[in-house]
């Protein structure tokens, strides 16, 4: 019963983390006193406060990616972990189900793998691919971690993971801590019924 | 080894006069520190209140912080500022509303705030400009003059209030008088009105006329009364004419008797306005006969008092502000002029004469107790108006005042014969007063008042909301509207005007619409034209309008006036004047990146040639 839980837990968190912003920037300067530049990136693209950042990343030859292809599938992968999540909710203590929770483990730890090393390289050629006639020429190619803070000119810029991707980490530390719990439904009347089922079948 | 007793007195005296002299010091020092840090506020901290100050011929209003006393702005309001682009074109409608209604100069007085409940509720500031018989309003949302009106019937706008508790009326004193039957010769029929305005409308509801000249304005707390000062009841035209009387008065305007008036009809109507005669419409004005030529009248934060000052005589004559009997007329000082409060039941009066803020207590006043003094404080020098914090509303906060001198004489370096003036903070929270702080300013605050910075903190804006007819980024274009007329609508952005140059004929009419599309701010961009006697300034999200008409053929290179970034010197564009009769064949801004990134199409202006 509690793996069970634990799962559909997993599911809903993946499931949110789609409609919620899954990484987050803040950037900070010192005459932006409290006012620093936020900007999100979720299913349908990057916001926040675009129109000052846009203005600002022409002076040191940034092209912040306006288009984020890598979203759809990202999306897709998703909506399909949540799904799987789901039905692994429905598995049994079997070796079937324990295989089939394995395996949604490992495709999430992929998945987020995966978004790891695509999320990162956009990060460097953010810092990297920019444009040699830009005004500013003080400012030394630079790298943003995944999360942490990097400092570029006047501006500190932490990356670190959004509501979603919270929620994308929690999912996916569930569905591995759930490889580790014994099913609840191990009770013997269960295991009975579930002999039972498969003695009809 | 053998001590003179002579040499060991004088080693004693020599030591003890250094104790003193160091401990005195020392004490002098505290004194000074203390005085510091009551006035000190570190870079990037806050101050506490908002001071406005009048800028009297400079026709604006000055903007201080307190206690700091440091100047954070100043709004134009009566006289064209190129600094902030105000009322600076002829097309500019703040210009032309300026030159209607009396030119492009004022003189302002009184800065009066909108009250709720008696107290200043943040919305709005009135000030007056008593040379052209006007009346400001200024938006504290936008700290921007929204609304200016010439009162009619009226010259010299001196004294200006707002009636409490809630700005029912904002009072404007006619100082000086006017013909009533459209003679200008005969003296005789010459009388002064007190305009009523609506604050909102800002229309004047109605008038009424007073013999002699009225001053100073203030209400009764409850709104029942109209109170001002009037001299030269004689009605005389020159000063020795003014001062035969041995008392002139306070005159007490009942306000719902005179609207009562109003709509019953009565009233000559005199420029739209109707005109109550008091000879006429009994009841509505109440002469107080105060000791003559009096200058200030204050009401009491507890509504039970009005005080007038005597300026020439060396008394202030209290008032009951219901019975509107005079309960005491003591003696304060030479030269009173104007009084404030404080939460604790006393009295600040201003004394031009002695140069001096008398502090007394109005409770023992009244009483007629012979301590009703309670302390002295030099200022420097001959104080006109001063005011406490809140001491103009129902709740005053009874720690500081200003003292607004007329002269300043030795208080700064001197900067040949034309003087700043000198505007002093006091502490008033205790039994003693104690001088904190000076500053100069321009000429020439008459009077303040003071604001809660908390009570703005909700309501001030930092960047405009770019309203429907705002230029969009992207859609910028020249448009030649007919033979003789251009049309450019142009957007601001660090560090580019889009468009960056465009292309007219000489003595085109040209319409240039600028919004600054920054969201940030402080992300002010300025548009200075050479020779065209042109700068504007746009804060973040504003849209402007001007027109102007394209001087001798040539290159102008506008160009950024507010630094806004590491490429404001670059912030500068072209407009192309060509002769008169040249058939314009070139796209008026070329097509391709301005800045990195940014990339503007072309748009030509010559879709009517000659």
């Amino acid at each position: 019963m509690r793996v069970r839980v634990l799962y559909l837990i997993a599911a809903a968190a993946t499931a949110a983390a789609i409609a919620l912003p899954l990484w987050g920037f803040t950037m900070s300067a010192p005459q932006y006193p409290d006012e620093s530049l936020h900007l999100q990136v979720g299913r349908t693209g990057i916001s926040g406060d675009l129109h000052e950042v846009e203005a600002l990343q022409k002076y040191i030859g940034v092209r912040f990616p306006t288009e984020l292809p890598e979203l759809r599938p990202a999306t897709f992968g998703m909506a399909a972990l949540a799904g799987l999540l789901l039905l692994a909710a429905l598995t049994g203590p079997g070796r079937f189900g324990r295989a089939y929770r394995a395996l949604c483990a490992v495709l999430f730890v992929l998945f987020l793998g995966a978004s790891a090393v695509v999320v990162q390289t956009r990060l460097y050629t953010v810092g990297h691919d920019r444009d040699p006639n830009a005004p500013l020429r003080a400012i030394a190619d630079f790298t943003p971690p995944l999360v942490g803070p990097v400092k570029v000119g006047n501006f500190t810029v932490w990356s670190f993971p959004h509501a979603g991707g919270v929620l994308l980490l929690a999912g996916s530390i569930l569905s591995v801590a759930g490889l580790f719990v014994k099913p609840a439904g191990g009770t013997e009347a269960a295991a009975a019924r579930r002999l039972s089922r498969k003695d009809a079948a | 080894m053998k001590r003179h007793p002579v040499l060991l007195v004088a080693a004693s005296v020599i030591a003890t006069v250094i104790g003193v002299q160091t401990l005195g010091c020392g004490a002098a020092r505290s004194a000074r520190s203390i005085a510091a840090e009551q006035v000190y506020v570190p870079p990037g901290e806050l101050d506490k209140y908002y001071g406005f100050l009048s800028g009297g011929q400079s026709g604006s209003v000055f903007v201080i912080g307190v206690p700091s006393g440091r100047l954070i702005r100043e709004i134009p309001v009566f006289e064209p500022r190129a600094a902030y682009g105000y009322a600076l074109l002829e097309s500019d409608p703040r210009r032309q509303l300026l030159e209607s209604t009396g030119g492009l100069w004022g003189d302002t007085h009184h800065p009066m705030l909108s009250e709720k409940g008696g107290i200043f509720d943040g919305r709005y500031l009135w000030i007056n400009d008593l040379a052209n018989g006007r009346l400001a309003r200024i938006r504290l949302d936008r700290f921007e003059a929204d609304r200016i009106i010439k009162l009619p019937n009226l010259q010299g706008a001196h004294g200006i209030a707002v009636v409490s508790p809630d700005t029912k009326y904002v009072v404007v004193n006619g100082e000086f008088e006017q013909p009533t039957d459209g003679m200008v010769t005969n003296p005789a029929p010459y009388t002064s009105v007190v305009a009523f305005v609506d604050p909102e409308s800002m229309e004047v509801k109605f008038e009424v006329r007073v013999n002699g000249n009225i001053d100073i304005a203030d209400t009764s707390k409850d709104g029942r009364y109209a109170f001002s000062t009037v001299y030269n009841l004689e009605q005389g035209k020159d000063m020795g004419s003014m001062i035969q009387y041995d008392r002139d008065a306070v005159a007490a305007i009942d306000i719902p008797a005179a609207e009562a008036a109003v709509a019953a009809g009565k009233g000559e109507v005199r420029n739209g306005v109707p005109i109550l005669d008091p000879a006429e419409v009994t009841g509505i004005l109440t002469l107080i006969p105060v000791p003559k030529n009096p200058h200030g009248v204050n009401a009491t934060p507890d509504g039970r008092y009005v005080i007038a000052s005597g300026k020439l005589s060396p008394t202030v004559t209290i008032i009951d502000a219901h019975t509107l009997q005079i309960v005491a007329e003591p003696e304060v000082g030479l030269g009173p002029l104007h009084t404030t409060f404080d939460n604790r039941g006393n009295a600040y009066t201003s004394l031009f004469l002695d140069s001096q803020v008398v502090k007394w207590n109005i409770d023992k006043a009244v009483a007629g107790a012979d301590d009703y003094i309670v302390d002295r404080i030099n200022v420097h020098y001959n104080i006109g108006h001063l005011q406490a914090v809140g001491g103009d509303s129902m709740k005053p906060a009874g720690n500081y005042l200003l003292a607004l001198n007329k002269l300043s004489k030795d208080q700064y370096l001197p900067v040949g014969p034309d003087l700043p003036e000198n505007q002093e903070i006091i502490d008033i929270s205790g039994e003693k007063m104690k001088m904190l702080a000076a500053f100069p300013t321009p000429p020439e605050p008459h009077d303040a008042t003071f604001l809660e910075a908390s009570v703005l903190e909700p309501i001030v804006q930092q960047v405009y909301t770019p309203g429907e007819d705002a230029v969009v980024a992207g859609q910028e274009s020249v448009v030649r509207t007919g033979p003789g007329s251009v049309q450019v609508n142009m957007t601001l952005l660090r560090s580019a005007y889009t468009p960056d140059s465009f292309e007219v004929r000489e003595g085109d009419e040209v319409t240039l619409k600028i919004t600054n599309v920054e969201t940030i701010r402080d992300m002010i961009h300025g548009f200075a034209l050479p020779d065209h006697g042109f700068n504007m300034a746009l804060p973040p999200g504003d849209t402007q309008v001007r027109t102007f008409k394209a001087g001798k053929p040539g290159v102008y290179w506008f160009y950024c006036t507010n630094f806004c970034s590491a490429l404001h010197l670059e912030m500068r564009g072209r407009m192309v004047v060509q002769p008169k009769d040249s058939v314009i064949t070139l796209t008026d801004w070329h097509s391709g990146a301005n800045v990195a990134g940014q990339v503007v199409p072309g748009v030509p202006s010559t879709g009517a040639s000659q």
